[in-house]
């Protein structure tokens, strides 16, 4: 009892840091970097602390304090509720998202049977999807709340991509679903120790329709039109700053971790290096002793599932700094008319190979 | 459905595309008048950059005012000062040597590829392809360092004179420029592989500001716009000037008039212009830069420290002004935005009784409620890009 | 509008198609099936960007010889720009090696400056030479045209190289003196080089 109580509350710290305390600020820095290198210049790389600027990483600490001491405004004549709880709606999913994406496989420690994955539910996907859901309130009335013509177009197009890209993204992930026969992250995680039996290879279209989908859902480029900087100023949250500003663009990084560790479990083999199972991970350290056997082999897991993480983020970052911006109704029509069809024909087609083996 | 639909009180938005818009990059004001997404009506705005060039022009010399003219299309100034030295040599009647004429097709032609990139540039910018911003904006650099080493300033360059040139083409230019030349057509390859065929790229762009060329012609559209409409008109070949004639080089030519043609138009100029520069370093002759009349073009150091007559005319110039025969002219030349034009009166003192510039790009804005109507807010962006209005030469 | 049709107006306007030389730059940009998939092009045009992103990032750990790294920024206040010798900085006097200035006053540059910039009063000295009792050149109104220097018959004001310095907290303070403006000769002797050169007889 205690033990499990333990376990909960060092993986949620540890999720916890991981995301906002690691992930948050080098995210930042990956995209001023990572965008910097790809368009033959040095990003930023001023902000030292007693003369030493470690290639730019104080950057986030200095957003950190500008953030913190900046004036809260709430603009005249707007909602003054919704002005202020929408960053908290549209950031909490992103985080919460993250209690069932498993990050590592289950292992004997101290006599106690850990699963590394802060809640095994049975419908972990049905979970995701719902938070994802709730997401776009954020955007909405960030949007209508503040009294701004601007902020007002970019929260209506906000609204309608990311309810058309839930539906279809939905959609996409029977594939998946019926492939391997559970809602169960942690299960589809375990399914794919064989290299062939990741996602990629069984539902290649579901792969790249779930990934743009997400990233439509996440509201990044080439989707950004609810934000489109050149359009509509800065969207809807023109008149945001401050802490409020970065608690919507901490939800948007940190859905891309969300994303990217989704991708992974269900498409990338999870937590797996290809062909190497739990057992044999903790066989191989065997030298160690059975409990630091278990350390190593969680060590190793952990590792490699956040490599995969990292490679999807930079995938992310290189299509965002590559690709011009859709319009509008192009959009839509893209979601509706071309990505609708397509996944549903996927369905189709795996439910015949399904049927013929 | 429609019952209630009828029943729902609605009205169109009128919102204010102001001055200062990040995506209205020269200063205009758009009062759109929205249903939903869809402009019903648009009114443009100009003069926010008014500086009142023809007026100051009336209160100098005639030279006082070719550093003005640096600041008219400020993208491409060299263009602007051929077109007023011109003008000017047009009124006086005077022809300058034929090294500075070779020089002159060079600068114009290094300050067309600039502005060429400036305005691809910042329409990938705005319609988020910052990596292609980037990559042009390198490649301008590189261009304004040539400039640099030709006349000392990047972008106020001051370089032609009534009469000839500031100074003669340093050593190394050639290679340095066969150098930058390279460089800046790998960038060029690598923009052209992200955008040109890029289907979003394509979707933003294509079908959308069309304009036919009726239109086109009515409303006094020249340049780029109006050759991405399927109308061949190029100042340089069918009025050319300086040794436009002698040069080997392809009018890209559009069809349909839309934004698409008009990237595509404005990319292939950039080839086109680069094989103008090498041409016309291969064939340079060599000679004087400067035309040797003491009355209208200054003398050079040695004879204003060694020869009273020099330094007569050189007090008289620099204190009067040079002093063209009076009448009137109007001269042309192809800017990098269309027919640049000036128009010059001279009463026979040493100050302009009028100098009047015909932008290019007011024309252009002018249409921008005909190209945009019915069309979306997001299809402003491309459109005003593609016309590249610049602020500075609109409203002067 | 019949003579907008091409074939007909060329005869009017007397050039002949051949030497007009229009392209079509429409012709081979019509999709194929393969690029009206959005995501052959996309992948492309992520093959170009990643590419610069590793060539740049291998250079910043093996940079190639004789640079410090690959990429052509400038950390501005460590490293400075090599100008080249048409550079025009800011307007400087030049001054003799006694310490006076070379100019005389004759006031072409303040008739030239476009931007009404220099005011000079002039004054004679004992032995006969005008001198300038007060040069005063308003950096604030300065637009680095050069005329001045073109104008001088003295060779007694030249562009330098300087660009840095120029940031005042009083617009006053911006009104250069005589004082602040002299440099020795030596110092500005590759710009006086550069004048002779470009304004020499040859030229003309």
């Amino acid at each position: 009892m205690v033990a499990d109580l333990i376990e909960s509350v060092v993986k949620i710290l540890f999720i916890f840091s991981v995301n906002i305390g690691f992930f948050s600020p080098i995210l930042g820095w990956v995209e001023r970097k990572q965008s910097a290198l790809m368009q033959d210049r040095v990003g930023a790389n001023r902000a030292d602390v007693f003369g030493f600027t470690l290639i730019g990483l104080f950057h986030p600490i200095a957003d950190a304090i500008k953030v913190l001491t900046k004036e809260d405004f709430i603009p005249e004549g707007a909602d003054r509720l919704f002005h202020t709880i929408a960053p908290f709606i549209s950031l909490t999913p992103a985080i919460i998202a993250f209690a069932v994406i498993p990050f590592g496989g289950q292992y004997e420690l101290f006599g106690h049977r850990v699963n590394l994955i802060i809640a095994d539910l049975d419908v972990g996907i049905l979970f995701i999807f719902a938070f994802a859901s709730l997401a776009s309130f954020g955007a909405v009335l960030g949007g209508w709340a503040s009294n701004n013509n601007w902020s007002f177009l970019g929260g209506l197009r906000a609204s309608a991509q990311m309810l058309s890209y839930e539906v279809v993204m939905g959609l996409n992930i029977i594939g998946v679903i019926m492939v391997y026969g559970t809602l169960s992250l942690s299960e589809i995680g375990a399914m794919q120790v064989n290299l062939f039996n990741w996602g990629i290879f069984l539902q290649p279209i579901g792969f790249v329709l779930f990934f743009t989908c997400a990233i439509a859902e996440n509201k990044r480029a080439p989707f950004d039109v609810a934000e489109a900087e050149s359009e509509l100023v800065a969207g809807y949250f023109t008149e945001y700053s401050g802490m409020k500003f970065v608690m919507f663009w901490m939800g948007e990084f940190l859905e891309i971790v969300t994303i990217s560790g989704l991708v992974t479990t269900m498409f990338f083999g999870a937590w797996h290096l290809p062909f190497v199972s739990d057992q044999m991970l903790v066989d191989f350290f065997g030298f160690a002793g059975p409990n630091g056997a278990s350390i190593l082999a969680i060590l190793v897991n952990i590792a490699t599932f956040f490599a995969k993480v990292i490679f999807f983020i930079w995938l992310q970052m290189t299509i965002r700094w590559t690709l011009p911006r859709f319009r509008y109704d192009q959009v839509m029509r893209l979601g509706w008319k071309m990505f609708l069809p397509i996944a549903l024909i996927n369905i189709f087609i795996t439910g015949l190979v399904l049927l013929a083996k | 459905m429609s019952d209630s639909a009828k029943d729902l009180h609605s009205e169109y938005m009128v919102i204010n595309m102001g001055p200062s818009h990040p995506v209205t990059h020269g200063t205009v004001k758009f009062l759109l008048t929205l249903e939903g997404e869809t402009i019903i009506d648009m009114k443009v705005d100009i003069g926010y950059l008014h500086r009142g060039f023809e007026k100051m022009c009336e209160n100098g010399t005639w030279e006082q005012v070719m550093p003005y003219t640096d600041r008219l299309n400020y993208v491409s100034p060299l263009i602007n000062n051929v077109g007023y030295a011109l003008a000017v040599e047009k009124l006086i009647g005077i022809d300058v040597p034929e090294r500075c004429k070779y020089i002159r097709v060079i600068a114009s032609e290094l300050a067309r590829i600039s502005d060429h990139y400036t305005n691809i540039a910042a329409s990938g910018l705005e319609l988020g392809a910052f990596t292609a911003f980037l990559y042009f904006v390198e490649a301008r650099e590189l261009l304004w360092d040539l400039i640099e080493m030709l006349c000392g300033a990047r972008v106020t360059a001051n370089y032609v004179r009534i009469g000839g040139l500031k100074n003669d083409l340093p050593d190394g230019f050639k290679a340095k420029t066969r150098e930058v030349f390279k460089t800046c057509r790998e960038l060029w390859a690598d923009v052209d592989h992200l955008l040109t065929k890029n289907r979003i790229f394509i979707d933003r762009v294509r079908n959308v500001g069309i304009m036919p060329p009726e239109d086109a012609i009515a409303w006094g559209f020249t340049g780029p716009c109006l050759r991405a409409c399927g109308i061949p008109y190029d100042v340089r070949k069918f009025h050319p000037y300086l040794v436009y004639d002698q040069m080997d080089f392809e009018v890209p030519v559009g069809e349909k008039g839309d934004n698409f043609d008009r990237y595509l138009v404005r990319m292939e100029e950039i080839n086109q212009s680069m094989r103008i520069v090498e041409q016309a370093l291969e064939n340079i002759p060599s000679g004087p830069v400067n035309v040797n009349m003491p009355e209208y073009r200054w003398q050079s150091k040695d004879d204003i420290g060694n020869r009273i007559e020099s330094l007569i005319f050189h007090f008289k110039t620099v204190t009067e002004g040079i002093k063209p025969p009076p009448g009137e002219i109007y001269s042309a030349v192809e800017g990098a935005n269309g027919e640049l034009g000036f128009y010059l009166v001279s009463d026979g003192s040493g100050k302009p009784y009028k100098c009047r510039v015909r932008p290019p790009c007011f024309p252009l804005t002018a249409a921008m409620p005909k190209m945009v109507k019915g069309g979306f807010i997001a299809d402003i962006v491309p459109t005003f890009d593609m016309i590249n209005m610049i602020g500075g030469e609109c409203d002067r | 509008m019949a003579d907008l049709n091409i074939k007909n107006s060329y005869p009017v306007m007397g050039i002949s198609i051949e030497k007009l030389k229009p392209k079509k730059v429409r012709k081979n940009i019509e999709l194929t099936l393969w690029e009206r998939l959005y995501i052959f092009e996309i992948i492309r045009g992520m093959h170009i960007t990643s590419m610069h992103f590793f060539i740049n990032l291998i250079g910043f750990v093996l940079p190639p010889k004789g640079k410090k790294r690959r990429i052509m920024t400038v950390y501005y206040p460590e490293e400075k720009l090599t100008l080249p010798a048409a550079y025009r900085g800011r307007p400087v006097l030049v001054a003799r090696e006694d310490g006076s200035e070379k100019c005389v006053a004759c006031g072409l540059c303040q008739k030239i400056c476009p931007a009404s910039a220099i005011s000079i009063i002039a004054e004679e000295r004992e032995n006969g030479e005008r001198y300038p009792s007060s040069y005063t050149l308003d950096m604030s109104r300065c637009v680095y045209c050069g005329y001045c220097e073109e104008v001088c018959p003295k060779e007694a004001i030249v562009m330098s190289a300087e660009y840095e310095g120029l940031a005042r907290r009083n617009r006053n303070n911006l009104r250069f003196s005589k004082e602040k403006l002299l440099r020795s000769e030596k110092s500005v002797k590759d710009r006086i080089e550069y004048i002779r050169g470009i304004y020499a007889k040859c030229n003309y």
